[in-house]
């Protein structure tokens, strides 16, 4: 064929041989969707302990006066739930795993540019995994997910192997960033333009940079933390001339572009979903591709408005208080072309459009509470209190992941071959979103009459209402539970979902599911965005991926 | 052509190889992953700079009581000698460029050399300065880390430098196809970079 | 003894600056007109290498000195 003439001899015809072998296919596996899949499943199990840990946040707050644990435990407790939340279940399961399992196929691109790199980037990952948790046998961490000094300074031994373990995670993170950025800068079919690039792939290709800057701007915060700790060279003391703000400074330039990693997929994802389901084309796709830009940018100009309650200059305040209020127009950009996209569409409320439009609403709280916290004399009075932790869980518990749920039922099929079950989908779509309001909406009045964050008892008039969250926790947990359940049944039980039972128009799902080794057998070319759906498809060169003409011959070496 | 690589080729022959499509390809992606990389590299240490500067102008004045005094000719005169070594590296990879083997061998040695000569005036100064890096304040948290980090840099670019000698004689690399070296010579212009900065903020402001 | 030392590194350190910025200079205008990425960043990073050699230059005549330095 013409189109593959354009290619031959080069990369894009450069096929892997199948890999042979249990070992080979499924644990050192080099095809980025087996290392999709891998990432998926690793981040599934830490979600499972991070949020036992959640409950047992929930069963010490059902009593103004605790008891279920002693405060230190809590202390542990939170800050293990926050540390695996972050590194170990959202960051690796939106970029490593949804990623390296859709990415590289929805550009028309064999695999990633290093498949080893990425090999090797997801098993650091289990890895320094165990490690954090493996700190729990020598004192665990106990200044919450941010462990500011001086607290992480005194904190039991347990602190320096969580500053390794999220170290490593950051390594594997920086490996997977540049190695998604090569992968779309280079390895894209031909005709596949920046302006035709689906929006999934657009959110990766500016999660990417953020996770290669970002993630190394941590690594040296984590790292000053641990020489502080172990050979006491003293950055964060304050008298030997070091200063604690320091850190502030340096783990805030991370974690705040970390908040648009764990987002940013998501919005990819939701992008893909809303089409497919509205059968309508995407409303405003260079807007929200651009817009996606200008959040990563102003994302690196923002890391100070954590730090408002920190003791800042008041002429820094206003210059970091607009920015970060900027970023809220970007935002509003994506949130109204997607309401657009579905207004006048011919909606199917599947499960993952469920969680779609439950991301939509949830995330638009969560940014709007955001936008509120951003204001430096709202922040004076909320920082610390309740209503910062009902403002990221509904960003990330409410958008991140159930952003990374619609995407679970939505390529499902692709990964297995099989659906999931859409009732049971339902159920869990309904628990989760229904336990979610519950647990977290009643946080934002809790905080407002001051209730504070991180203390293992309170004063018992905000008895009641910590109870109605404790038991909508458990609410919340049990749609978890059923999609954890739902994926195990449905991998072997489901029905068949044949290759395109969305009948969506990505070029993922033109090839059979689960995907073969090779992806394509011809690379095929693209010719217009894959969002109108009005048109025949923008692809040349599918005809063969669903006939039983032989698969392509490996590159001889 | 093929000629003039046999003559020149040192060790082993080495023969004439035009670059395919795939191998055009790969070297992109190769060197562009390689740049990924150095800013990677370059934001850690730019985290540390700018912890540096932070901890410099946020406490009692400049230096703190008590930090020892660094000794501005040995730096300078060891400077100049990481810079030659960034000159000595671009002439190794101009002469493979050229197939002139002997010569690249030449000017590698050269480097490794000069390098292992900075390292060597690293710690002559570490020890003329007789303090420990926790026991020194944030003299030492800004001054040893960075410079250790810097350090700990070349000390595993020499390592890189000599394989990639061992395997161009060895014959790995052809005339035409080079990009390891490429990436080597990219390594240690970094390395030489971030002194030219590490350098200024430490002994000339 | 030990001023004698200075002294013979700051010339060292003078006269080697200017070969190296001499032939960072030479070598930058040589390879001006190279294309591809990797050789952008060699001119960036011969530019940069430059500079660093003129720096030593002036510290070796101490027309910079930094506050923590002895001189």
């Amino acid at each position: 064929m013409a189109v593959a003439a354009v290619h031959s001899g080069g990369i894009a015809d450069h096929i892997h041989p199948e890999p042979q072998g249990f070992i080979r296919k499924y644990v050192f596996s080099i095809d980025h969707k087996i290392i999709g899949i891998q990432y998926m499943i690793t981040a599934g199990i830490f979600m499972l302990l991070a949020g036992a840990l959640a409950e047992m946040i929930r069963a010490q707050l059902m009593r103004a006066n605790g008891g279920f644990m002693t405060p230190d435990t809590f202390n542990t407790v939170f800050t293990m739930h926050g540390s695996t939340m972050v590194w170990l279940v959202i960051i690796p399961l939106l970029t490593g795993g949804f990623g390296n399992l859709v990415m590289p196929v929805q550009i028309g691109a064999r695999d990633v540019a290093f498949p080893w790199l990425n090999m090797i980037a997801f098993w650091i990952f289990p890895v320094s995994g165990l490690m954090l948790y493996s700190s729990f046998l020598m004192g665990a961490p106990a200044a919450g997910w941010t462990e500011y000094p001086p607290m992480s300074l005194q904190g039991a031994p347990g602190t320096s192997m969580w500053c390794a373990a999220i170290f490593l995670v950051g390594v594997g993170s920086t490996m997977t960033g540049m190695n998604f950025l090569v992968t779309i800068l280079k390895m894209r079919a031909p005709g596949m333009t920046f302006t035709r690039m689906p929006l999934f792939v657009w959110g990766q290709f500016v999660t990417a940079p953020l996770l290669m800057i970002a993630t190394t701007a941590l690594g040296a915060a984590l790292a000053a933390l641990f020489v502080q700790r172990e050979f006491g060279v003293p950055f964060f003391d304050p008298t030997k001339g070091g200063s604690p703000l320091l850190w502030q400074h340096m783990f805030w330039f991370y974690s705040h572009p970390a908040v648009y990693i764990m987002i940013l997929p998501a919005f990819g994802m939701i992008s893909e979903i809303f089409p497919t389901f509205g059968r309508k084309p995407i409303f405003g796709y260079k807007m929200i591709a651009f817009s996606s830009c200008a959040i990563a940018i102003l994302g690196f100009m923002v890391w100070a408005h954590h730090m408002f309650t920190s003791g800042m200059a008041p002429q820094l305040q206003l210059p970091f208080m607009v920015l970060t209020m900027l970023i809220a127009i970007p935002t509003g950009v994506k949130i109204f072309s997607w309401m657009a996209t579905l207004w006048g569409g011919v909606l199917t409320f599947s499960t993952a459009m469920l969680y779609s439009v439950g991301f939509l609403a949830l995330f638009t709280l969560g940014g709007i509470t955001g936008v509120f916290l951003a204001a430096v004399p709202f922040d004076l009075h909320a920082h610390g209190t309740y209503f910062i932790v009902a403002h990221f869980h509904y960003v990330i518990a409410g958008g991140s992941l159930m952003g990374a749920l619609a995407g679970l039922y939505f390529w499902f099929p692709k990964m297995t071959g099989r659906m999931l079950n859409e009732t049971w989908g339902k159920w869990s779509f309904w628990l989760y979103f229904i336990g979610m309001n519950g647990t977290f909406l009643p946080m934002h009045w809790l905080g407002l009459w001051g209730m504070p964050r991180r203390i293992a008892v309170y004063d018992p008039q905000f008895q009641t209402w910590n109870q109605i969250e404790s038991v909508f926790s458990l609410v919340m947990t049990a749609g978890i539970i059923l999609t954890f359940v739902n994926v195990l049944v449905s991998m072997k039980r489901g029905k068949k979902s044949g290759h395109n039972p969305w009948d969506a128009r990505t070029l993922e799902w033109q090839i059979p599911s689960p995907m073969p080794y090779y992806n394509f057998k011809h690379i095929p070319s693209v010719f217009a965005t894959p969002y109108d759906f009005a048109e025949p498809l923008p692809y040349r060169g599918l005809e063969e991926e669903l006939t039983d003409s032989p698969p392509p011959v490996p590159a001889a070496h | 052509m093929a000629v003039a690589s046999v003559t020149q080729a040192g060790i082993v022959g080495r023969h004439h190889e035009e670059p395919d499509q795939l191998y055009v390809e790969t070297r992109e992606l190769r060197v562009q992953g390689f740049l990924l990389f150095m800013v990677s590299d370059l934001v850690l240490f730019s985290s540390f700079i700018f912890a540096y500067l932070y901890l410099r102008n946020t406490g009692q004045g400049w230096p703190p009581p008590g930090a020892p005094k660094l000794d501005l000719a040995l730096a300078a005169i060891n400077s100049v000698i990481l810079f030659g070594s960034g000159a000595t590296m671009h002439f190794a990879l101009e002469n493979w460029k050229h197939e002139k083997f002997m010569k690249f061998a030449g000017w590698m040695v050269s480097t490794i050399v000069l390098g292992a000569m900075f390292l060597s005036g690293q710690i002559v100064e570490y020890g003329k300065l007789a303090v420990g890096w926790g026991s020194s304040g944030i003299f030492g948290a800004g001054f040893f880390t960075l410079t250790g980090m810097h350090g700990f840099h070349v000390f595993c670019g020499i390592i890189y430098l000599t394989i990639l000698l061992l395997q161009a004689a060895q014959g790995k690399y052809t005339f035409q196809k080079y990009t390891g070296l490429t990436l080597g010579t990219l390594y240690w212009h970094f390395v030489d970079v971030i002194w030219v900065v590490l350098f200024s903020i430490f002994y000339l402001i | 003894m030990n001023e004698t030392l200075a002294h013979v590194e700051r010339i060292l350190a003078f006269a080697g600056g200017i070969v190296v910025l001499f032939v960072a200079a030479v070598a930058l205008k040589n390879d001006w007109k190279a294309k591809g990425l990797e050789n952008q960043v060699f001119k960036m990073m011969l530019a940069l290498l430059a500079l660093g050699a003129f720096l030593a230059i002036l510290a070796s005549v101490n027309v910079l000195a930094g506050k923590g330095v002895e001189i």
